[in-house]
């Protein structure tokens, strides 16, 4: 294991992204490698992207 | 190592309800650069592709007007980020072999497009629907009056339901008809809303919801990735799988897809994530033959029997699994 402080940057990210978490229910995200902190996005359903996809209309 | 990251990030959420707490008492107002507000979306100004997802479009309009079928129209669905005033297109996913396509007509397989935005979105659950690109075979490179019909409807319908961001879809028409420059391997823009490689040309267009007509939409490059690119390689594969696995993702936690190389060529791989430690259900898939593995620890043990179907296959070895205990 490898523990250490954030530094300034990543500590101001990492509250930015809690309050966007709290507030506006965006996704905080971590990176599948490490599990470390990987910045935050407003992440898009897998529905909303998925009835897009399956609605797109035959093209002429 | 997770756990400590949720000891350190409910500490800093303490900190920040501390903080917002004597924010609130001292009547300090939150500056507008810390605070996240939902996003606010204008017109389209321009789109942006990356270098690779342009080749893509390009190499591949090339490549399907070399093949038996190559008079139809064929195209890509687009996903990527729709920023406040611009679109970047991050990954196109192909009609495939299995549309519904004649020299008038395209309507995509969109069971392996909607399987293949899954597997692209395991790495970048932001990407979102920007639009979609098809072809004319002649020289039409403006949107027909039935595409209207039906792009109009479908902006609509999705505004409506608040699945396109930003309230615009995008429309790219390819065609054939490029003019002939002295260097037919460069790319060049006649227009702003004009990419041409040798003769073939892609023409870009926006499209809102009460828009009575398609508007040329300004295009330009910028450096990265076609994140879908690995899967035109599978992509044969997740047409004829495309159900099943959609249905596998979905009632399955811990699915996940990859594209590996096989002494054949690429082939799909999906692991599934099992209760015992450092153990992995994986799935070999080309388009002759799926093979199931159990992975004990980089051990791979091959599984003693075939199945074509491979959610049901998936769930004999699982069963298979769970008798053993």
């Amino acid at each position: 294991m490898d523990f250490r402080p954030l530094n300034d940057t990543e500590r101001r990210q990492l509250i930015h992204a809690l309050r966007g978490n709290a507030e506006s229910d965006r996704a905080i995200l971590m990176d599948r490698r490490d599990t470390s902190f990987a910045g935050t996005a407003e992440e898009v359903p897998d529905e909303e992207v998925i009835l897009a996809i399956r609605s797109v209309p035959c093209h002429y | 190592m997770f756990q400590a990251v949720v000891r350190t990030a409910s500490q800093l959420l303490q900190d920040l309800q501390r903080s917002l707490r004597r924010q609130r008492g001292s009547g300090h107002q939150t500056s507008a650069a810390s605070s996240p507000s939902p996003p606010k979306y204008w017109p389209l100004e321009r789109l942006l592709l990356t270098d690779s997802v342009s080749r893509t479009l390009f190499e591949e309009y090339a490549t399907h007007r070399a093949e038996l079928r190559g008079e139809e129209e064929t195209g890509w669905v687009l996903l990527g980020l729709r920023g406040p005033r611009e679109a970047l297109v991050l990954a196109t996913l192909p009609a495939g072999a299995l549309r519904d396509a004649s020299t008038a007509h395209v309507l995509f397989n969109s069971a392996a497009q909607a399987l293949g935005s899954r597997i692209v979105r395991q790495a970048d659950r932001r990407l979102a629907m920007i639009g979609v690109v098809h072809t004319h075979p002649g020289s039409l490179r403006h949107p027909t009056d039935g595409d209207y019909r039906g792009d109009s409807q479908w902006v609509k319908s999705l505004c409506e339901r608040k699945a396109l961001r930003g309230g615009e879809g995008i429309f790219g028409i390819g065609t054939a008809d490029g003019e002939l420059t002295a260097d037919p391997t460069v790319a060049h823009q006649p227009r702003p809303h004009v990419q041409c490689l040798g003769e073939l040309r892609f023409s870009w267009y926006a499209l809102g919801q009460d828009d009575a007509g398609y508007r040329p939409v300004p295009v330009e490059l910028t450096l990265g990735p076609d994140l879908a690119r690995p899967l035109h390689d599978v992509w044969e594969v997740i047409e004829i799988h495309a159900d099943r696995l959609d249905r596998l993702y979905r009632q399955q936690a811990g699915v996940i897809f990859q594209v590996v190389s096989g002494s054949r060529g690429p082939r799909l791989a999906v692991n599934v994530s099992v209760a015992e430690p450092d153990t992995v259900v994986r799935v070999l898939l080309d388009e002759k033959e799926v093979r199931y593995y159990l992975d004990r620890g980089g051990e791979w043990l091959a599984a003693g029997f075939s199945e074509d179907r491979v959610d049901r296959g998936v769930y004999l070895l699982l069963a298979d699994l769970a008798a053993q205990q």
